[in-house]
């Protein structure tokens, strides 16, 4: 009797959990600039840094518009501003990390989780300062320097925090920006303006673009196991 | 209690006390040696506390220079020892991390100025010597002398515990300059900054209590027959010290309890209006004045400086007349440069801060006082050097040290010239010149005179002689190392070299001039060396207590002065009977006298 229970418990859960998966998707798409970007200036003191100008043949330039032949937009962060509130999921399996390299914050636009850690790394052999000065209330403001390459230190955003900011006070064009949000359905578009968010359950939610300078657009989605969802944001 | 018959009623008086206390019970632990109001006692306590400030000090910046050296590499077995003991924000990895160094920096200084060097040289030299040497039977108020060590002690362990509260201990550099102070830790009620001024306002209430003491001692105490002239060269040494501390110290009392007030109840009294702080702007109604701090703390900050380098050279005094076997030369000149550097330390403050833009006309007034107070300390130093002409030396480890003190604290005091001057300062204005100079005004110079009384004194407080192969190569081994370390900052000063950076200069000196960051290795390996040849002295100054050779002569080093005509180790009440000084404090060598040695109390 306890054997037929037990299998058809088994049975049963197999099941709700084979109808779960089929009720997430992935959230596909592409995000467009409309309007033509400004040219990228060159970054002069980089250039005349006796430590950082080395790594650079041609001088490096600011990153304000990514933008690919087809209009696709590079370092926008996409994520899932509403409809998931209640839930929890599950501590994510990697710590998402933020280098700099060459004077330069690689990547420039990344995505958190809140209220877990992300490792900050040096890829050069001098120093850098990393500066956060925190905009939300429960986020710690911190401010530490690193010397060698390969030096890596763990920082938790405790709070959601679009954008938490990061800068180089020693070399004052470094930034870093990193989307902090409470969910794991974020994603930063490519180099050619494409994004993918993994494994969101069917339903309705806000997704949200937001770019440094083209600034946030949201729209309202609904996701039946996955869907593909366009942007396109102005320049401003 | 004995030490409590302060009148001069003659041998009698001091004598019927002494017995008198042998008459009563034996002190038990407690009363003998944590509430002790004997003077030697306090002393001892003192002189033990400093040093292992002194050494833990030194730890912080041993610490600091591996990091200088090799930046951003995990400390050697000490760096998870530190990550365990103070927390990943601290030491993640074993690697100091940035705040670590900024807090075992503003520490050190703290640390080695407060807590290790003057009380050694003002707390522990002062407190065992001065009464012996004055022939007094003790301190002229033994309880507030107590009361003193007691305010020390604690301020110590405020400032030791508050390396372990959260956000680590006091970071903003050891003269805490506000607004940097009270900003490194805004909004954190209680940090290390507030530890750090609640510890010193203990430690300068400790300070205040002693120069009392002292003062009053001096010129209460002395026995019969020792007028000023007779006093040592140390006693005036201390005297000075004495009025330096009870006149400098109060502002820096005001000043701190101001600057808490600033940090924890977020008044203004050294912020100014508009302060943005991080790209924002700070949550207090400013109006204060970040300058005030600089001048209150510059009020105490120079004078003790004369706090850390005249007990020394008082030290150094009695050595030297003592090895060279010959008078002091110039005593007399020497007793009025002292008291001259004691006036004229109170109006330089302010070469601290050229680069303020204070205006011409107050630079101009500072660096003339600046060159002027060279002058005392010019004939002090060569009173010292001309005392050793036609002397027939002894070279033991005490006068080693006592010589050294002389051309290494020549160095500090002249490197200290282009300092004093508005317009070099301007340049080398917190570069590691700066750090060069004070230090060899400090480590081979004050440290140095130091340990020549460690050496000197050591038989008369314990009744055993410190070994003294190892004391020579602690001597040797120090010397060179303090050199090794100190003199390749000059360099890298003038080269420009920030004394704040806490990569050891690489983001500035990586390409355009990679030597000046190889001399930091070198200051590093030479640091570590200065550190082994610490140890014989640790071993010997612990060791020497149980197998040291004892003494068999109250006056083991055949001196002149009251402090050897006390029975050895002098026991509570200092001398069976009260001494009668009859000739000044340095008569050797007298012509036609039967030893080439007359005592003060020896009768004419």
């Amino acid at each position: 009797m306890l054997m037929k229970t037990t299998l058809r418990f088994a049975a049963v859960s197999v099941l709700l959990a084979a109808v779960s998966t089929l009720q997430a998707g992935n959230v596909t798409g592409k995000v467009s600039l409309k309007g033509e970007a400004p040219a990228e200036k060159e970054i002069t003191p980089l250039a005349k840094d006796p430590n950082c100008g080395k790594s650079y043949s041609k001088p490096a330039t600011t990153r304000h518009y990514l933008v690919a032949a087809d209009k696709g937009l590079a370092n926008v962060f996409v994520y899932v501003k509403k409809g998931l509130a209640g839930k929890a999921f599950p501590a994510p399996a990697e710590k998402p990390l933020m280098d700099q390299k060459a004077c330069l914050y690689q990547p420039y636009v990344m995505g958190a989780r809140a209220g877990h850690p992300v490792m900050i790394k040096s890829s050069d052999d001098f120093m850098h300062n990393v500066n956060f000065a925190a905009s939300k209330a429960g986020n710690d403001t911190f401010n530490f320097a690193q010397t060698k390459a390969g030096q890596v230190n763990e920082k938790t955003f405790k709070n959601v925090e679009v954008f938490a900011k990061l800068q180089c006070n020693v070399h004052p064009w470094m930034f870093g920006y990193i989307g902090v949000v409470d969910s794991p359905y974020y994603a930063v578009t490519d180099a050619s303006g494409k994004y993918t968010i993994a494994g969101l359950a069917d339903g309705k939610y806000t997704l949200a673009f937001i770019h440094l300078k083209a600034g946030e657009v949201l729209q309202e989605i609904e996701v039946k196991g996955g869907a593909a969802v366009n942007a396109t944001l102005e320049v401003k | 209690m004995a030490q409590t018959t302060t009148s001069k009623s003659g041998a009698h008086g001091v004598h019927a006390a002494h017995e008198a206390h042998h008459d009563h019970h034996e002190l038990g632990f407690m009363s003998k040696y944590i509430f002790s109001s004997d003077h030697k006692v306090i002393g001892i306590q003192y002189g033990v506390t400093a040093l292992i400030f002194l050494l833990f000090g030194f730890f912080l910046v041993g610490c600091m220079r591996w990091q200088l050296a090799y930046p951003g590499r995990a400390i050697p077995m000490i760096g998870g020892f530190l990550e365990l003991l103070l927390g990943k924000d601290m030491a993640a990895g074993g690697i100091m991390q940035g705040d670590l160094y900024n807090a075992f920096g503003a520490m050190h200084g703290t640390i080695m100025v407060f807590l290790a060097i003057v009380p050694l040289a003002f707390g522990a030299f002062g407190n065992f010597v001065t009464p012996l040497q004055i022939g007094a039977p003790d301190m002229a108020f033994p309880r507030l002398n107590m009361a003193s060590y007691h305010f020390y002690f604690f301020g110590g362990i405020v400032m030791f515990a508050s390396f372990f509260i959260p956000g680590g201990a006091a970071r903003s550099g050891w003269t805490s300059y506000s607004p940097l102070a009270t900003t490194a830790q805004f909004g954190q009620a209680f940090n290390g900054q507030t530890a750090w001024l609640i510890g010193m306002v203990l430690l300068i209430t400790s300070s205040l209590l002693g120069a009392v003491n002292f003062i009053t001692t001096i010129i209460q105490l002395r026995t019969k027959g020792m007028s000023w002239m007779r006093m040592p060269f140390f006693v005036w040494a201390q005297f000075v010290t004495a009025f330096l501390l009870l006149l400098a110290f109060p502002p820096l009392e005001a000043a701190g309890i101001l600057q808490l007030m600033d940090n924890v109840f977020h008044t203004s009294f050294f912020l100014p209006t508009g302060l943005v702080v991080n790209g924002a702007q700070l949550p207090v109604s400013g109006g204060g004045s970040p300058l005030l701090w600089q001048h209150l703390f510059w009020f105490l900050g120079h004078p003790e400086v004369y706090v850390l380098i005249l007990p020394a050279m008082g030290i150094v005094s009695e050595v030297i007349a003592n090895n060279t076997r010959k008078p002091l030369w110039g005593y007399k000149s020497m007793v009025y440069a002292s008291i001259c550097i004691g006036f004229l330390s109170f109006i330089v403050w302010a070469h601290h801060m050229y680069l303020t833009g204070m205006g011409t006309k107050i630079s101009t007034f500072f660096q003339t006082t600046t060159m002027m107070i060279s002058i005392p300390s010019v004939i002090i130093l060569t009173a010292l050097f001309i005392s050793l002409w036609g002397g027939s030396i002894r070279f033991n480890t005490a006068s080693l040290f006592a010589l050294a003190f002389l051309p290494m604290f020549g160095i500090g005091g002249l490197t200290g010239l282009p300092l004093g001057f508005n317009a070099s300062d301007i340049y080398l204005h917190d570069s590691y010149y700066v750090i060069g100079h004070f230090h060899y005004v400090v480590a081979p110079g004050t440290i140095f005179g130091l340990f020549a009384g460690i050496y000197f004194w050591y038989p008369k407080a314990t009744g055993r002689f410190l070994n003294e192969t190892l004391g020579k190569i602690h001597f040797w081994g120090s010397l060179v190392c303090m050199n090794l370390v100190f003199a390749p900052m000059f360099i890298q000063g003038f080269k420009g070299m920030s004394r704040r950076m806490y990569d050891g200069g690489a983001t500035y000196f990586l390409e355009t001039d990679p030597t000046a960051l190889k001399l930091n290795i070198y200051i590093t390996h030479s640091a570590i060396a200065l550190g082994v040849f610490q140890l014989p002295f640790i071993w010997n100054f612990f060791a020497s207590l149980f197998v040291g050779r004892k003494v068999t002569n109250d006056n083991p080093w055949d001196a002149t002065t009251l402090d050897w005509a006390t029975p050895t180790p002098p026991p509570h009440g200092n001398f069976l009977r009260e001494p009668v000084v009859y000739r000044g404090p340095y008569e050797y060598s007298v012509p036609g006298a039967a030893k080439d040695f007359t005592p003060q109390n020896q009768p004419t």
